[in-house]
């Protein structure tokens, strides 16, 4: 059911690189995985709301205040690659 | 191009007016130092969480209760997934199946309604800049709280694209939701827009502009977009359904390169947030944070006040000018005066100045008494206007400025007389062309008066107190 | 040296409250075990020179504790034992590590963990599998096998764990600890690195129920940085240790002892409910009849939220980054580069559950049969105040024997995923051990908030059993080498 095009696809959407001699094997696998997946198919849903969350509380909201992070630099210090206070990455053609 | 119907729908983002983010308490701060206001949740850092800033809801019930729109009792956020570099997360939260509001209208000054289709909240991603060789990310706009509002595909012309942004931005900024300052980018616009044959049910296949950074220029690019969808349409072309960006520089729209090829966003609601269950309160509260909106301000004008045309836009596109002239209207009743002086001098103070509004601490009533004293009599043009340049941004007491200064115009020809001897004096070649029949050189013995007496003379005064002494003399 | 190793978390803290023992002794104590027998088991991914500054004061003063990685520890690394993350150093304390600090425990160590929690048994981590204390040639459990195989070879007190479809449970069961899981939201998020977000929950991995209520008291508790946690009053576990079970029922969910599951632990729990019966607990015997469809549900909805929850490693800001002449070469590779096979396996479900098309037939399916499997629980708890399962089908399993066939991985969390999947708070003690000498874990399962029930019938059990006391024979490896 998952054929080589679909984890292209996925691949994609994904942003994961697969090399060309996994396709097959991860289509299998993933083929494997939905097939027994499909149980859910048998259990009658009609009516039943799905359970978007666990708890049943509302309205978590937060003032608006203004707060300012201490650790700026520590998250600079993090990127791979910067330039002066910017994270810096390959051209980006728009 | 005649037998062609244009249609458009617009797509607006306005930045909300809050102190910090929509799900971080960084600050939102235009133009600080770049990744200076970011922090672990707006850049999407491992273990972060969300929470909703409570001031961004209640803009976002006030923009749609404005725009007329019904609000969802319930709504809640949904990811919308895709990579990009100024996204840190690589998704996007938004709403989508339930947006805040939904089926609301503007009303344009032409009387048509252009409806609405929703009003949403999301976040804001940050910025890239551009270089030779790499590309540069600024973090301190994510998570800036948006509000993207729809248009349905309603809007007939690009002159009508103008009107209908033109009202929304006025709107946006009456209810003090946000700045609309599309410099900084706190209002963006794109458009959607195709032709059709006048009469066809049917819309044409639609394009997507980009890319328009003032309203002129979406203006122009909507102009550019239907004079080139004609020109393909009559020549039996088919016009692709793609996205296109404007280039001002050469005023057209060129094909932009594709960033994904179908735009699967995997939309889900989001796990990290509550549903947010709208409360009546903050439904009532916001309404009465609504005042007067634009259109409501401009009939008003035009019915009270007599304004129309050009000066009218200056005082709706201006609330504060339009707030100052009517409460000095409370002090001095002569509305065509005090237009004439608040379009005239005191923009002209202020513009000189440079002055922002918030700088300009005269009061009205302190101005309307300079307009009244100037039409009394009791002061002259240039007296008043000095008044005003003295006091527009001190607010100082008029009547002690005035005392000070010594500015009240001298109408008594006691005052005067002495002043108008000398000018006649000393001015004998003025005095022959006058009499010889060149009138105007009464306008330079005028101008004498005036210097000698320090700007004090009553000019009308003084010109009849000449002519009257010249003609005396010259028996 | 006082006889530390027998010492539970709360007497060790008493003994450093009296002077007999320092905080530093006891570091030092765990830390030289540590360098004795982690290199036969793999526990940890990082043990502190340094340890994060705590002060404070409670039941647990003074007591180190370790931390598996996926949560944050400002200045430390956070991992997640994945490459992906290599490089990367928290620049926050998860809210749980503040606690933990103003609590004045001593953050010792990271363990290790499968690859972004996605596993039973500690085989996908980036470092190598940990190793089971009781048989070096058997997995640990996972996610959370450096945690629970840490505290079952006292190589640590206890630790810390998450649990997303029995992460904490299932390992704690196989290693012959004490695991639990909090109620949804019982516990803040914010600092644990996401896997599933309606699932995850930090929880406690201790030798005992003692320990487990003190950890619980210090790390419960609403978080305004979290919105999913609850806002309740603050509860004091301990209250419920050493209490009475008389007139509790507990329920046998007919569902949990089929097919599948091995003889010697279902004798096993036979045995547990025995003991409960004799204390005077009641059973009954309920059903939940979707239970058969839980891994199913839980894989589709797990995979669809890491899938997103996961698409923030890329290299940009915090990582691994290779592939670097254009942007998408950097997204691409890095990802490819960084990301273990079950983690890219996951994703792809995930993704593909999402995307346009399926979205209905799968993601929003699973929401509905969740809704079904919570209503199963609701329903049962009217008639019953606790259930009674076993944790794992089976005692450890061999390494590498599940891990080329993902599905039969998958399945070894069909007794613990349900929890998950509810919201539920769920325990994991152990019961007895194989003929092999391997442990077996029974799981209890509470309603919504009620921790404390857990506690209670818990540490009745232990009041009565000494199988929590027994240690792994970790000497027998140093002797055969």
């Amino acid at each position: 059911m998952v054929d080589k095009k679909t984890v292209e696809y996925v691949a994609e959407l994904a942003r994961i690189k697969v090399d060309p001699e996994q396709k097959e094997y991860l289509a299998g696998q993933l083929s494997k995985i939905l097939e027994y997946i499909d149980k859910l198919k048998q259990v009658n849903t009609d009516n039943v709301e799905p359970m978007r969350e666990v708890n049943q509380h509302r309205n978590v909201l937060r003032k608006d205040e203004a707060v300012s992070f201490s650790g700026q630099q520590d998250i600079l210090n993090n990127a791979p690659s910067r330039f002066e206070t910017y994270f810096k990455i390959p051209k980006v053609i728009e | 191009m005649n037998s062609y119907e244009t249609v458009i729908g617009l797509e607006v983002h306005t930045q909300l007016k809050t102190e910090s983010k929509i799900f971080c308490s960084c600050p939102t701060t235009f133009d600080s130092p770049p990744n200076t206001n970011i922090c672990p949740v707006c850049c999407g850092y491992p273990g972060v969480l969300p929470v909703f800033n409570q001031k961004a809801l209640e803009l976002a019930i006030r923009v749609s209760l404005a725009l007329n729109c019904q609000i969802n009792p319930n709504v809640y956020f949904e990811r919308k997934n895709y990579f990009y570099p100024d996204l840190p997360k690589n998704f996007q939260i938004s709403q989508y199946k339930m947006p805040l509001g939904h089926s609301g209208y503007l009303k344009l000054a032409s009387g048509k309604t252009i409806r609405i289709n929703r009003v949403h909240l999301e976040e804001d991603a940050g910025k890239l800049i551009h270089r030779e060789d790499c590309s540069l990310i600024d973090f301190n706009r994510t998570g800036t709280p948006l509000l993207e509002i729809v248009s349905e595909p309603e809007i007939n012309s690009p002159e009508e694209a103008f009107d209908y942004l033109r009202y929304l931005k006025l709107t946006l900024i009456y209810i003090q939701a946000s700045d609309c300052d599309m410099e900084r980018g706190s209002l963006r616009c794109d458009a959607n827009i195709s032709l059709r044959k006048k009469g066809d049910k049917i819309l044409g296949t639609k394009v997507e502009l980009k890319n328009m950074n003032t309203f002129k220029g979406v203006k122009a690019a909507l102009e550019h977009e239907v004079r080139r969808q004609a020109k393909v349409l009559q020549s039996s072309g088919t016009i692709s359904q793609e996205t296109r960006l404007w280039d001002a520089g050469s005023s057209k729209t060129v094909v932009m390169r594709t960033k994904e090829q179908a735009h699967d966003y995997r939309y889900f609601p989001e796990p990290d947030l509550l549903d947010v269950a709208v409360p009546g309160a903050i439904i009532c509260s916001e309404k009465t944070k609504i005042k007067e909106l634009p259109l409501e301000k401009e009939e008003r004008f035009k019915k009270n006040y007599g304004i129309v045309d050009k000066e009218l836009e200056v005082f709706i596109s201006n609330v504060w000018l339009a707030d100052f002239l009517e409460e000095a209207l409370k002090f001095y009743h002569q509305s065509r005066e005090l237009v004439n002086w608040v379009l005239g001098p005191f923009l002209e103070q202020v513009n000189l100045l440079k002055l922002d509004p918030p700088q300009v601490k005269i009061s009205a009533e302190s101005f309307a008494k300079i307009v009244k004293y100037f039409s009394e009599g009791k002061m002259n043009n240039l007296a008043a206007k000095k008044i005003l340049s003295l006091t527009i941004a001190t607010n100082d007491d008029i009547d002690e400025v005035i005392r000070k200064e010594k500015l009240i115009q001298v109408s008594d020809e006691n005052g005067l007389i002495a002043f108008v001897d000398e000018a006649i004096k000393e001015n004998p070649k003025a005095i022959s062309e006058y009499l010889e029949g060149k009138h105007q050189a009464i306008q330079f013995l005028v101008g004498q008066v005036m210097r000698k007496s320090k700007g004090k003379a009553n000019p009308k005064v003084a010109r009849d107190m000449l002519e009257k002494n010249i003609k005396e003399a010259g028996r | 040296m006082l006889d530390v190793i027998n010492l539970s978390g709360a007497e060790i803290a008493e003994k450093i409250s009296s002077k007999a023992l320092t905080k530093e002794e006891t570091a030092s104590f765990f830390k030289k075990r540590i360098e004795q027998f982690d290199q036969l088991l793999n526990c940890f991914v990082d043990v502190f020179e340094e340890y994060p500054k705590s002060c404070g004061d409670s039941p647990l003063s003074g007591v180190p504790i370790a931390i598996k990685d996926n949560i944050c520890i400002k200045g430390k690394p956070a991992t997640c034992s994945s490459k992906i993350l290599s490089g990367h150093k928290a620049v926050y304390d998860a809210t749980v590590i503040t606690r933990l600090k103003q609590a004045g425990l001593l953050i010792l160590a990271r363990t290790n963990m499968d690859e972004f929690a996605f596993g039973s048994s500690t085989e996908t981590s980036c470092y190598g599998p940990t190793r089971n204390p009781w048989d070096r040639s058997r997995v640990a459990g996972g996610s959370s096998g450096g945690s629970a195989a840490a505290v079952a070879a006292r190589l640590v007190p206890f630790a810390l764990g998450s649990d997303t479809g029995g992460s904490i449970r299932q390992p704690s069961s196989l290693c012959g600890v004490v695991g639990f899981k909090p109620t949804y939201g019982r516990v803040s998020r914010y600092g644990l690195i996401a896997f599933g977000s309606s699932l995850d929950q930090i929880g406690p991995i201790t030798l005992n129920f003692e320990d487990c209520a003190y950890l619980l008291n210090i790390i419960c508790g609403s978080d305004p940085k979290d919105c999913t946690s609850l806002i309740t009053e603050n509860i004091d576990y301990a209250k419920s240790l050493h209490q009475e079970c008389k007139g509790l029922t507990i329920g046998l969910p007919k569902e949990y002892f089929g097919q599948g599951l091995d003889s010697q632990v279902k004798d096993s729990l036979e045995e547990v409910r025995s003991l409960f019966q004799r204390k005077g607990v009641s059973f009954k015997d309920i059903s939940l009849p979707h239970t058969e469809y839980a891994v199913a549900t839980y894989y589709i909805i797990g995979s669809s939220e890491a899938s997103s929850n996961l698409q923030r490693f890329d290299g940009i800001r915090y990582g691994l980054r290779s592939g670097c002449s254009d942007l998408k070469e950097l997204y691409f590779k890095s990802r490819q580069a960084g990301l273990g096979d079950e983690a890219k396996r996951r994703i792809f479900l995930g993704t593909y559950s999402l995307s346009s098309g399926y979205y209905d037939a799968y993601y929003l399916k699973a929401l509905k049969v969740r809704r079904l499997i919570n209503d199963d629980f609701q329903k049962a708890f009217k008639e019953v105040d606790a259930i009674l399962t076993p944790t794992a089908p089976t005692a450890a399993f061999k390494l590498g024997e599940k891990i080329q066939d993902p599905l039969s991985m998958y399945l070894s969390d069909i007794y613990t995923i349900s929890a998950n999947l509810a919201g539920l708070p769920a325990v994991s003690f152990p019961c007895g051990f194989t003929k092999e000498d391997l442990p077996i874990g029974a799981q209890l399962i509470a309603k919504s908030c009620d921790e404390s029930t857990l506690i209670k019938l818990g540490s009745l059990y232990q009041d009565n059993t000494d199988f929590h006391k027994k240690m792994p024979p970790l000497e027998k490896y140093i002797k055969n080498g």
